[in-house]
Protein backbone atom coordinates (compact mmCIF):
# COMPACT_ATOMS: atom_id res chain seq x y z
CA UNK A 1 0.00 0.00 0.00
CA UNK A 2 3.01 2.31 0.65
CA UNK A 3 4.22 2.04 -2.75
CA UNK A 4 1.08 2.92 -4.34
CA UNK A 5 1.17 6.03 -2.27
CA UNK A 6 4.64 6.61 -2.89
CA UNK A 7 4.02 6.32 -6.80
CA UNK A 8 0.81 8.40 -6.89
CA UNK A 9 2.34 11.41 -4.67
CA UNK A 10 5.14 12.04 -6.85
CA UNK A 11 3.57 11.37 -9.64
CA UNK A 12 1.25 14.23 -8.51
CA UNK A 13 4.07 16.08 -7.43
CA UNK A 14 5.91 16.35 -10.57
CA UNK A 15 2.94 17.03 -12.67
CA UNK A 16 2.27 20.17 -10.73
CA UNK A 17 6.21 21.00 -9.94
CA UNK A 18 7.05 21.12 -14.31
CA UNK A 19 3.67 22.45 -15.21
CA UNK A 20 4.68 25.23 -12.48
CA UNK A 21 8.15 25.48 -13.79
CA UNK A 22 6.34 26.52 -17.01
CA UNK A 23 6.70 24.79 -21.10
CA UNK A 24 10.27 25.67 -21.92
CA UNK A 25 11.61 24.19 -18.31
CA UNK A 26 12.34 20.61 -19.94
CA UNK A 27 11.97 20.89 -23.63
CA UNK A 28 15.10 21.87 -25.33
CA UNK A 29 17.87 19.39 -23.35
CA UNK A 30 20.50 21.77 -22.85
CA UNK A 31 23.58 20.93 -20.89
CA UNK A 32 21.45 22.44 -17.33
CA UNK A 33 18.60 20.71 -18.01
CA UNK A 34 20.12 17.84 -18.99
CA UNK A 35 21.70 17.65 -15.64
CA UNK A 36 18.44 18.80 -14.04
CA UNK A 37 16.88 15.86 -15.92
CA UNK A 38 19.63 13.37 -14.57
CA UNK A 39 19.40 14.45 -10.94
CA UNK A 40 15.35 14.70 -10.80
CA UNK A 41 15.29 10.80 -12.30
CA UNK A 42 17.81 10.20 -9.60
CA UNK A 43 15.95 11.76 -6.67
CA UNK A 44 12.84 10.47 -8.03
CA UNK A 45 13.76 6.80 -8.33
CA UNK A 46 15.02 6.71 -4.42
CA UNK A 47 11.95 8.53 -3.23
CA UNK A 48 9.91 5.98 -4.95
CA UNK A 49 11.57 3.04 -4.04
CA UNK A 50 12.74 4.03 -0.83
CA UNK A 51 15.03 0.77 0.34
CA UNK A 52 12.38 -1.94 -0.98
CA UNK A 53 14.36 -3.28 -4.00
CA UNK A 54 11.59 -6.16 -4.37
CA UNK A 55 10.46 -7.06 -7.74
CA UNK A 56 6.89 -7.01 -6.41
CA UNK A 57 7.64 -3.07 -5.29
CA UNK A 58 8.83 -2.08 -8.82
CA UNK A 59 5.90 -4.02 -10.93
CA UNK A 60 3.62 -2.18 -8.27
CA UNK A 61 4.78 1.23 -8.71
CA UNK A 62 5.45 0.73 -12.52
CA UNK A 63 1.75 -0.13 -12.74
CA UNK A 64 0.95 2.57 -10.13
CA UNK A 65 2.06 5.07 -12.17
CA UNK A 66 0.99 3.50 -15.81
CA UNK A 67 -2.45 3.57 -14.73
CA UNK A 68 -2.66 7.40 -13.55
CA UNK A 69 -1.44 7.86 -16.29
CA UNK A 70 -4.53 6.22 -18.25
CA UNK A 71 -6.91 7.72 -15.72
CA UNK A 72 -5.23 11.09 -16.44
CA UNK A 73 -5.90 10.91 -20.19
CA UNK A 74 -8.84 9.90 -19.34
CA UNK A 75 -9.99 12.64 -17.22
CA UNK A 76 -8.86 14.81 -19.60
CA UNK A 77 -10.69 13.43 -22.59
CA UNK A 78 -13.90 13.85 -20.69
CA UNK A 79 -13.29 17.29 -19.31
CA UNK A 80 -11.54 19.35 -21.48
CA UNK A 81 -10.92 22.30 -19.31
CA UNK A 82 -9.43 19.73 -17.01
CA UNK A 83 -6.61 19.18 -19.84
CA UNK A 84 -6.34 23.07 -20.30
CA UNK A 85 -5.18 23.37 -16.65
CA UNK A 86 -2.90 19.99 -16.80
CA UNK A 87 -1.47 20.75 -20.66
CA UNK A 88 -2.33 24.46 -21.52
CA UNK A 89 -2.68 25.91 -24.70
CA UNK A 90 -1.04 26.61 -27.73
CA UNK A 91 0.05 30.90 -27.65
CA UNK A 92 1.37 32.61 -30.29
CA UNK A 93 4.23 34.93 -29.95
CA UNK A 94 4.72 35.91 -33.18
CA UNK A 95 1.33 37.48 -35.20
CA UNK A 96 1.33 38.51 -38.19
CA UNK A 97 5.29 39.09 -38.18
CA UNK A 98 5.01 41.16 -34.72
CA UNK A 99 6.50 39.97 -32.12
CA UNK A 100 3.94 39.88 -28.86
CA UNK A 101 7.14 40.55 -26.47
CA UNK A 102 5.19 40.65 -23.35
CA UNK A 103 3.74 36.81 -24.18
CA UNK A 104 7.91 36.19 -24.40
CA UNK A 105 8.51 37.41 -21.33
CA UNK A 106 6.41 35.78 -19.62
CA UNK A 107 7.15 32.26 -20.94
CA UNK A 108 10.96 32.90 -20.97
CA UNK A 109 11.58 33.12 -25.00
CA UNK A 110 13.44 34.87 -26.70
CA UNK A 111 13.74 36.44 -30.72
CA UNK A 112 17.08 33.83 -30.66
CA UNK A 113 14.75 30.75 -29.84
CA UNK A 114 12.11 32.19 -32.37
CA UNK A 115 14.76 31.97 -35.01
CA UNK A 116 16.55 28.90 -33.67
CA UNK A 117 13.38 26.97 -34.54
CA UNK A 118 12.83 28.94 -37.68
CA UNK A 119 16.48 27.50 -39.10
CA UNK A 120 15.57 24.27 -38.04
CA UNK A 121 12.15 23.49 -39.63
CA UNK A 122 12.07 25.86 -42.21
CA UNK A 123 15.66 27.27 -42.85
CA UNK A 124 14.79 30.77 -42.48
CA UNK A 125 17.02 33.70 -42.07
CA UNK A 126 14.89 36.64 -40.62
CA UNK A 127 12.07 36.82 -38.43
CA UNK A 128 10.69 39.04 -41.68
CA UNK A 129 10.15 35.62 -43.57
CA UNK A 130 8.02 34.24 -40.25
CA UNK A 131 4.18 34.55 -40.44
CA UNK A 132 3.40 33.22 -37.39
CA UNK A 133 5.36 31.38 -34.35
CA UNK A 134 3.63 29.03 -31.53
CA UNK A 135 4.94 28.15 -28.81
CA UNK A 136 3.30 25.18 -28.01
CA UNK A 137 1.49 23.06 -25.08
CA UNK A 138 4.95 21.18 -25.30
CA UNK A 139 7.34 24.15 -24.70
CA UNK A 140 8.51 23.71 -28.94
CA UNK A 141 8.01 26.59 -31.31
CA UNK A 142 6.27 25.74 -34.37
CA UNK A 143 6.81 28.49 -37.23
CA UNK A 144 4.52 28.54 -39.80
CA UNK A 145 6.45 30.92 -42.56
CA UNK A 146 5.25 33.79 -44.64
CA UNK A 147 4.87 32.47 -47.71
CA UNK A 148 3.35 29.53 -47.07
CA UNK A 149 0.83 31.02 -44.89
CA UNK A 150 -0.49 33.13 -47.89
CA UNK B 1 -10.74 25.20 -32.70
CA UNK B 2 -10.99 28.33 -32.97
CA UNK B 3 -9.49 30.50 -35.95
CA UNK B 4 -7.01 33.50 -35.90
CA UNK B 5 -6.80 36.03 -38.22
CA UNK B 6 -9.85 34.04 -40.28
CA UNK B 7 -6.94 31.49 -41.19
CA UNK B 8 -4.70 29.92 -38.65
CA UNK B 9 -6.67 27.14 -36.41
CA UNK B 10 -5.13 26.97 -32.97
CA UNK B 11 -6.36 26.15 -29.83
CA UNK B 12 -5.01 29.36 -27.88
CA UNK B 13 -6.52 30.76 -24.51
CA UNK B 14 -4.62 34.03 -23.86
CA UNK B 15 -6.96 34.85 -20.88
CA UNK B 16 -6.50 31.50 -19.50
CA UNK B 17 -2.79 31.48 -20.09
CA UNK B 18 -2.05 34.68 -18.83
CA UNK B 19 -4.36 33.62 -15.25
CA UNK B 20 -1.73 30.42 -14.94
CA UNK B 21 1.24 32.60 -15.48
CA UNK B 22 0.11 34.34 -12.22
CA UNK B 23 -0.68 31.12 -10.79
CA UNK B 24 2.76 30.43 -11.79
CA UNK B 25 4.36 33.01 -10.02
CA UNK B 26 2.45 32.16 -7.20
CA UNK B 27 4.47 28.62 -7.35
CA UNK B 28 7.81 30.08 -7.93
CA UNK B 29 7.09 31.68 -5.10
CA UNK B 30 6.14 28.55 -2.88
CA UNK B 31 8.92 26.85 -4.27
CA UNK B 32 11.52 30.22 -2.58
CA UNK B 33 9.67 29.53 0.54
CA UNK B 34 10.03 26.11 0.76
CA UNK B 35 13.86 26.09 0.30
CA UNK B 36 14.03 28.93 2.61
CA UNK B 37 12.38 27.02 5.24
CA UNK B 38 14.75 23.59 4.28
CA UNK B 39 17.29 26.36 5.25
CA UNK B 40 16.50 27.74 8.47
CA UNK B 41 15.37 23.84 9.15
CA UNK B 42 11.66 23.22 8.92
CA UNK B 43 12.04 20.29 6.90
CA UNK B 44 14.75 19.06 9.36
CA UNK B 45 18.48 18.08 9.23
CA UNK B 46 20.26 20.51 10.04
CA UNK B 47 19.77 24.12 10.26
CA UNK B 48 19.34 26.98 12.93
CA UNK B 49 19.18 26.07 16.51
CA UNK B 50 16.31 26.76 18.39
CA UNK B 51 14.13 25.77 15.25
CA UNK B 52 15.33 22.06 14.51
CA UNK B 53 17.93 21.72 16.86
CA UNK B 54 16.48 21.56 20.43
CA UNK B 55 18.01 22.02 23.57
CA UNK B 56 15.83 20.76 26.54
CA UNK B 57 16.62 21.09 30.24
CA UNK B 58 14.56 19.69 33.49
CA UNK B 59 13.94 22.63 36.12
CA UNK B 60 17.20 21.42 38.43
CA UNK B 61 19.62 20.99 34.95
CA UNK B 62 20.27 17.53 35.78
CA UNK B 63 18.86 16.12 33.15
CA UNK B 64 19.49 17.79 29.44
CA UNK B 65 18.42 16.90 25.89
CA UNK B 66 19.51 17.42 22.55
CA UNK B 67 17.30 16.21 19.60
CA UNK B 68 15.84 17.30 16.14
CA UNK B 69 12.38 18.78 16.28
CA UNK B 70 11.84 17.94 12.68
CA UNK B 71 12.51 14.28 11.48
CA UNK B 72 11.91 12.54 8.54
CA UNK B 73 10.32 8.48 8.49
CA UNK B 74 12.89 5.61 8.32
CA UNK B 75 15.56 8.33 8.69
CA UNK B 76 18.25 7.83 11.55
CA UNK B 77 18.46 10.69 14.29
CA UNK B 78 20.31 10.59 17.67
CA UNK B 79 18.77 12.36 20.47
CA UNK B 80 21.69 12.76 23.50
CA UNK B 81 21.12 12.93 27.07
CA UNK B 82 23.29 14.95 29.47
CA UNK B 83 23.23 13.28 32.84
CA UNK B 84 24.49 16.17 35.99
CA UNK B 85 24.29 16.17 39.07
CA UNK B 86 24.55 12.33 39.78
CA UNK B 87 23.44 10.78 42.94
CA UNK B 88 23.80 7.37 41.86
CA UNK B 89 26.49 4.99 39.63
CA UNK B 90 23.37 3.41 38.19
CA UNK B 91 21.13 6.02 36.87
CA UNK B 92 18.06 5.60 35.08
CA UNK B 93 16.33 7.27 31.95
CA UNK B 94 12.78 6.47 31.58
CA UNK B 95 10.83 7.05 28.35
CA UNK B 96 7.08 6.67 27.32
CA UNK B 97 5.39 4.07 25.73
CA UNK B 98 5.87 6.03 22.36
CA UNK B 99 9.64 5.93 22.52
CA UNK B 100 9.79 1.91 21.87
CA UNK B 101 6.43 2.18 20.06
CA UNK B 102 7.05 4.30 17.07
CA UNK B 103 10.68 5.04 17.47
CA UNK B 104 13.32 2.21 16.74
CA UNK B 105 16.60 2.59 19.11
CA UNK B 106 18.96 1.16 16.82
CA UNK B 107 22.09 1.63 19.18
CA UNK B 108 22.81 3.56 23.11
CA UNK B 109 26.10 4.63 23.36
CA UNK B 110 27.11 3.88 25.86
CA UNK B 111 25.84 0.70 26.24
CA UNK B 112 22.62 -0.02 29.02
CA UNK B 113 23.68 -2.23 31.78
CA UNK B 114 19.79 -3.27 31.75
CA UNK B 115 16.56 -2.61 29.88
CA UNK B 116 12.93 -2.95 31.12
CA UNK B 117 10.37 -2.13 29.42
CA UNK B 118 6.14 -2.40 31.13
CA UNK B 119 3.08 -0.92 29.44
CA UNK B 120 3.84 2.49 29.48
CA UNK B 121 7.26 2.56 30.24
CA UNK B 122 10.61 1.66 28.87
CA UNK B 123 13.57 2.17 31.70
CA UNK B 124 17.56 2.07 30.38
CA UNK B 125 19.57 1.67 33.34
CA UNK B 126 23.75 2.79 32.77
CA UNK B 127 26.64 1.96 35.15
CA UNK B 128 28.46 6.04 35.25
CA UNK B 129 31.10 6.19 37.62
CA UNK B 130 31.00 10.05 37.45
CA UNK B 131 28.90 12.60 38.62
CA UNK B 132 27.70 13.35 35.21
CA UNK B 133 27.91 11.79 31.60
CA UNK B 134 26.21 11.56 28.28
CA UNK B 135 23.92 8.80 26.92
CA UNK B 136 23.50 8.74 23.16
CA UNK B 137 20.34 7.35 21.31
CA UNK B 138 20.13 7.09 17.58
CA UNK B 139 17.31 6.22 16.08
CA UNK B 140 14.77 5.73 13.23
CA UNK B 141 11.14 7.05 13.69
CA UNK B 142 9.19 4.27 12.32
CA UNK B 143 5.89 6.45 12.27
CA UNK B 144 4.72 9.83 10.42
CA UNK B 145 3.47 12.75 12.13
CA UNK B 146 3.85 14.01 15.76
CA UNK B 147 4.98 12.04 18.42
CA UNK B 148 5.30 13.47 21.76
CA UNK B 149 7.85 11.70 24.45
CA UNK B 150 8.17 12.20 28.00
CA UNK B 151 11.61 11.40 29.43
CA UNK B 152 12.25 10.91 33.08
CA UNK B 153 15.59 11.44 34.46
CA UNK B 154 17.77 9.26 37.75
CA UNK B 155 16.07 11.84 40.29
CA UNK B 156 12.52 11.57 38.61
CA UNK B 157 12.77 14.65 36.90
CA UNK B 158 10.63 15.12 33.70
CA UNK B 159 10.80 16.60 30.40
CA UNK B 160 8.41 16.24 27.50
CA UNK B 161 9.93 16.73 23.77
CA UNK B 162 7.69 16.48 21.29
CA UNK B 163 8.68 15.74 17.60
CA UNK B 164 7.33 16.05 13.96
CA UNK B 165 8.20 13.20 11.77
CA UNK B 166 7.98 14.12 7.94
CA UNK B 167 6.83 10.92 5.72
Amino acid sequence: MDTIFRGAIIYIFLLIIFRISGKRTLYDATLFDFVLLLIIAETTQQALLGDDFSIVNGLLLIITLIFMDICLSLIKQKFKSFGKVVDGTSLILLDNGKLLTERMKKERVDEGDILESARALHGLEHLSQIKYAILEKDGKITIIPKEKAS
Amino acid sequence: MNKHNGELEIDEDAPFEKRFWTVQRIGWLIMLLVILAAMFGFTGRGGLSGINKIKKASQSQSLVLEYDRFQRYQVSDKLTVKLQQLQTTAPTITFSKVFYEKIRVEQVVPQPEKVEINANEITYTFSISQPSGDVIFYTKPMHAGSLEVMVKGPNNERVPISMFVYP
